[in-house]
């Protein structure tokens, strides 16, 4: 409390911490895709490539809510 | 046929592949510092690079998307070319622009139906775009290559002079001693540093490099102009496609005045229409900028950790993620077009 400019930075690097809490639904959704992508390429293999596409589609999709948790913690550090 | 197989298994391509693994680990751990990796500075918004048309400065970023949009020509130009001479199997080079093509057809065509031939041009030119910038942007010294300027961190290196070119002298940084910054750790990229003659007196203690060229994708401003451009494109192909009554989608009047209250939940949902266009700019924006931002982060603190052996592996996994995402915008400016096309069919 003494540094207030210290004492700022350190919540900036607090916060940048704290946005990244938000990468746990994106692990959740990964998690997800992969586990039915696998389940329907063991029940139908011969659909294996195009089960593969689209579950690496959503897997990015599901992923990019975490690159919008580390934009802004990026965003935070850097730049804020 | 049996002995053929061994004999492959000792090719020549993998020893050189283990030779250059071998001069990584040197320059990493054994040899000379000047040989050392170092952390490049991670910033947000695109350096000049000290050109400028005008009053208008001209950035790495865009000096590298200027690259990535000669390439693109020469390339269309060369199909172009092949087209023209009436060859109909295409060969080498252009059997991978036929695939990526039909692939990008196919694609458009499921999504569209009969309005693809219309609605391709913009969703095929980001993903080129998009694809091209983000290989390109993996170049050796592409990010490595600039000039040298006094650090903004204060964690700059000492620069080295390696040899003179006419009036450029050629720089590099010795990684050994970090000045500022005792703990500082190796890097992947091997740095280069250029600088004129002119900055005989100007070279700094601690120095950090301004590279030439970006990868495009880096630079928040160029996600930004695509998302912008592909929601106006939005728009434009709703207008053609629907007529005027395009827009009752974001101000449902009529149905405000002729349905009630559920006119008026339709008017309010209209609203949130429009706040969802601002929504998807933003979300097409951070996530081209994102995902190619945090590789350029992965690639230096894991580089930091192993430099010798970990960041091909790294950079095989950036390949993979620039065409993920350029195949992700590409998909969702697609969607959203042909959804704008198809909006409120029925509907009068």
């Amino acid at each position: 409390m003494n540094d207030p400019v210290a004492f700022v930075q350190a919540l900036k690097l607090l916060g940048a911490g704290m946005a990244m809490i938000g990468a746990i639904g994106a692990g959740v959704g990964v998690g997800l895709a992969a586990s039915g992508g696998v389940q329907a390429m063991g029940r139908n293999p011969d659909a294996a490539g195009i089960i593969q596409t689209n579950m690496i589609l959503g897997m990015a999709f599901a992923e990019a809510v975490a690159i919008y948790a580390l934009v802004v913690a990026v965003i935070l550090i850097f730049v804020a | 046929m049996s002995e053929a197989k061994p004999k492959k298994r000792f090719g020549v391509k993998r020893w050189i592949i283990l030779a250059l693994f071998a001069v990584g680990i040197y320059a990493a751990f054994i040899g000379p510092s000047i040989l050392k990796p170092v952390s490049p500075p991670v910033v947000m918004p695109a350096e000049n690079t000290g050109l400028h048309i005008g009053g208008f400065q001209i950035t790495n970023s865009i000096l590298a998307t200027l690259l990535v949009d000669v390439l693109l020509i020469i390339m269309a130009l060369s199909v172009y070319r092949f087209i023209r001479s009436g060859k109909m199997v295409p060969i080498g080079f252009f059997n991978i622009f036929e695939a990526i093509f039909e692939f990008m057809w196919n694609s458009v065509e499921g999504a569209a139906g009969k309005w693809a031939k219309r609605i391709i041009p913009i969703p095929a030119t980001i993903f080129l775009l998009i694809f091209v910038a983000n290989m390109v942007k993996l170049v050796p010294g592409f990010e490595s290559i600039g000039l040298v300027e006094p650090s903004i961190t204060g964690k700059g290196y000492a620069p080295v002079k390696l040899f003179q070119v006419g009036s450029l002298d050629v720089y590099t940084v010795d990684k050994g001693q970090p000045v500022n910054e005792p703990a500082s750790t190796s890097e992947t990229s091997t740095a280069q540093g250029e600088t004129t003659s002119t900055a005989h007196e100007g070279i700094c203690t601690s120095c950090d490099i301004i590279p030439f060229l970006r990868g495009p994708s880096t630079d928040l401003n160029f996600p930004l102009a695509l998302a912008v451009i592909t929601i106006i494109m939005v728009q434009v192909y709703g207008v053609v496609s629907v007529g005027p009554g395009y827009f009752s989608k974001f101000l449902p009047v009529k149905q405000l005045v002729s349905g009630g209250i559920f006119g008026l939940i339709n008017f309010a949902v209209g609203i949130l229409e429009i706040i969802l266009e601002f929504a998807k700019v933003l979300s097409f924006t951070f996530r081209l900028f994102g995902n190619i931002f945090a590789g350029v982060i992965l690639l230096s603190i894991l580089g930091a950790l192993l430099p010798a052996i970990l960041p091909p592996l790294l950079y095989i996994f950036e390949i993979f993620f620039g065409a993920i995402q350029a195949y992700v915008f590409f998909l969702l400016a697609t969607i959203f077009i042909s959804s704008a096309t198809a909006a409120h069919h029925s509907e009068g």
